[in-house]
C-alpha cells in the first residue's frame, strides 16, 4: 500500500507535461496500450509497447525504484505461468512476461501522472452510482485508515500483543481491527454530516475537469498515433 | 490466498471476459438492490472497503510466514451480500490499479471475493439465534474464507491447466499444486476465523448493534 501512497504523491505533485494533460486522453492511451498488449500475437509489437510504456513512465518522473518494485510483482506471478508453458524456447516466456509488464507499466504511468479523483470521475459516469461514489469514498478513507492501522499495530506490538500463542495474537489483531471498524463507522457519520452541510447533491464527484483539454494533450495524441502506427506495422510479424 | 494475483495478458479472453461480464452484471444487480439505502450506509461501506485494503497491507507474523488478511467474512457480515460485493469490486479495482492482479482479472477477483463475502451475513444471521454474535461471525467467516479460498484455487489451477496445454502441469502437476495449495487454504480459514472471533467479541462488547440480528442503538442506526 506504500506504492499507492507514493503514486498519489507523484500524481499530485508532478509537474511534467503528462501531469498537465487531461485524464481522459491519458486513460484512452493507457487503455489502447493495455488492449494491444493483451491481444497482440506479435512479440515485436509487445516489445515496442513495453518500450513505449517505460518511456512514458520515466518521462512522467515515476521513480525507477517504484517502477522496478511494481514490475517485480507481475513478474513473480507470471513466472508460474512461464513454467506452466515452458517449451524450451525464449519466445513463449518473453511473450508471457512482456504482456503483464507492459500493462503494469502503462497503469503505473497513468496513476503516477493523474490524481485518483480524475481517474475515478469518468469511471463513475459508467459504473453504478454506489460503486462510482464508493471508489472516491474508499480512496478518501484509505490513507487515514492505513496510518491508523500502522499506529495500532505498533501499539499492539509495544504492549506485548505480538507475543504468546498464535491464537492469542490473531484474536488480539481482530480486537484491534474492531477499533478500526468503529472508527470507520464514526468517521462515515461525520463525513456524511459534512457532505450534507456542503449541499451534497447526490453525486459525490460531479467535476468534469478530467476532460479539460490542454496543449499537453497533443503529446498524448502523438503517443497514441505512434502506438497505432506501430500496431498496424507490426501486428502480423512474429 | 483469496485475491487472484494473475497479471494482465496471462488468462485468455474466453476466461477473463465472461468473469468480467458476470461481475459487472452482479454489480448492477447489487446496485439495484441497494439503491434505496441511505448515503451514510455508502460512506460506512466505503470505510469498510478502505479497512479491507488497509488490513491487506498489514503483515501478521506467524513463525516463518507472514499472512495478509482479507477480512472477507467480517465485511460480508457487517454489510450484507449486495453491499459487500460492491466493496470487494471497488477493492479489487483499486488493487489492480496499483498492479496487484491485472485489470483483466478484476471480474474474477470480485466474484471470488464476493462469493465468500456474500454468504457470510446469511450464515451469521442463521447462527446468531443459537450462538453469540462473535461465534456466529467467526463461523460465517470460516465458511466465507473456505468458499473463496476454494474458488481461488479452482481459478488458479484452471488458468494454469489452460495455459499449460498438455504439458507437465496439465497432466500431473495439477494434483501436486492442489496438494500444495490445500495447507495454505486451511491456514487462511483458521487465521481469518480467529481474527473474526476477536473482531466479533470487540464489537459485541462495544457496539453490538453493528452485528446482524441486533437492534440499532438509539440515534446510531445510520449504517444499517
Amino acid at each position: 500500500m506504500n506504492a499507492l501512497s507514493s503514486m498519489d504523491l507523484i500524481a499530485t505533485a508532478g509537474r511534467t507535461p503528462w501531469h498537465r494533460a487531461s485524464a481522459l486522453s491519458k486513460i484512452a492511451l493507457a487503455l489502447l496500450i493495455l488492449l494491444l498488449a493483451v491481444f497482440t500475437p506479435s512479440l515485436s509489437l509487445l516489445g515496442v509497447l513495453f518500450g513505449v510504456a517505460v518511456l512514458l513512465a520515466l518521462s512522467a518522473r515515476v521513480p525507477v525504484r517504484l517502477l522496478l518494485t511494481a514490475m517485480a510483482y507481475p513478474v513473480a506471478f507470471a513466472l508460474l505461468f512461464v513454467l506452466a508453458r515452458w517449451d524450451g524456447t525464449w519466445i513463449t516466456p518473453a511473450r508471457i512476461l512482456l504482456r503483464p509488464l507492459t500493462c503494469c507499466v502503462a497503469v503505473i504511468w497513468l496513476m503516477g501522472s493523474t490524481p485518483y479523483p480524475d481517474v475515478f470521475a469518468p469511471l463513475s459516469r459508467v459504473l453504478p452510482r454506489a460503486v462510482g461514489d464508493g471508489l472516491f469514498l474508499t480512496y478518501r478513507a484509505l490513507f487515514d485508515l492505513i496510518d491508523r492501522s500502522g499506529r495500532l499495530w505498533r501499539a499492539i506490538r509495544l504492549r506485548g500483543g505480538a507475543e504468546g500463542s498464535a491464537r492469542r495474537r490473531l484474536s488480539l489483531a481482530g480486537e484491534g481491527l474492531g477499533t478500526l471498524v468503529l472508527y470507520g463507522f464514526e468517521r462515515s457519520q461525520r463525513f456524511y454530516a459534512t457532505m450534507q452541510l456542503r449541499g451534497h447533491s447526490g453525486r459525490i464527484c460531479g467535476c468534469r475537469h478530467y476532460a479539460d483539454v490542454t496543449p499537453a494533450d497533443l503529446l498524448t495524441l502523438a503517443a497514441a498515433v505512434g502506438v497505432i502506427l506501430a500496431a498496424v506495422t507490426l501486428w502480423g510479424r512474429p | 490466498m483469496t485475491h487472484l494475483h494473475i497479471p494482465d495478458g496471462i488468462l485468455p479472453l474466453r476466461i477473463w471476459l465472461p468473469g468480467l461480464a458476470l461481475a459487472l452484471l452482479v454489480l448492477v444487480v447489487s446496485a439495484w438492490l441497494t439503491h434505496r439505502e441511505t448515503r451514510p450506509k455508502l460512506a460506512f461501506q466505503s470505510s469498510i472497503g478502505a479497512l479491507m485494503l488497509a488490513a491487506m497491507a498489514i503483515e501478521l507474523p506467524l513463525g516463518p510466514l507472514e499472512y495478509h488478511l482479507s477480512l472477507l467474512g467480517p465485511v460480508g457480515v457487517l454489510l450484507g451480500p449486495a453491499a459487500a460485493f460492491q466493496v470487494v469490486f471497488v477493492v479489487s479495482a483499486m488493487l489492480a490499479l496499483v498492479g496487484h492482479g491485472g485489470l483483466t482479472v478484476v471480474g474474477w477477483n470480485a466474484l471470488v471475493l464476493g462469493a465468500g463475502a456474500g454468504i457470510a451475513r446469511p450464515i451469521a444471521r442463521a447462527l446468531s439465534a443459537r450462538f453469540d454474535p462473535a461465534v456466529s461471525m467467526a463461523a460465517a467467516t470460516a465458511c466465507a474464507q473456505a468458499l473463496s479460498g476454494a474458488l481461488w484455487v479452482a481459478v488458479m489451477l484452471g488458468g494454469l491447466r489452460l495455459v499449460s496445454r498438455g504439458r507437465w502441469l496439465h497432466d500431473t502437476g495439477t494434483p501436486v499444486l492442489a496438494a500444495l495449495a490445500a495447507p495454505l487454504w486451511a491456514a487462511g480459514v483458521v487465521i481469518e476465523t480467529l481474527v473474526a472471533l476477536g473482531l466479533g467479541r470487540f464489537l459485541q462488547r462495544v457496539r453490538p448493534d453493528l452485528l446482524p440480528g441486533r437492534a440499532p442503538l438509539p440515534g446510531k442506526d445510520l449504517a444499517r
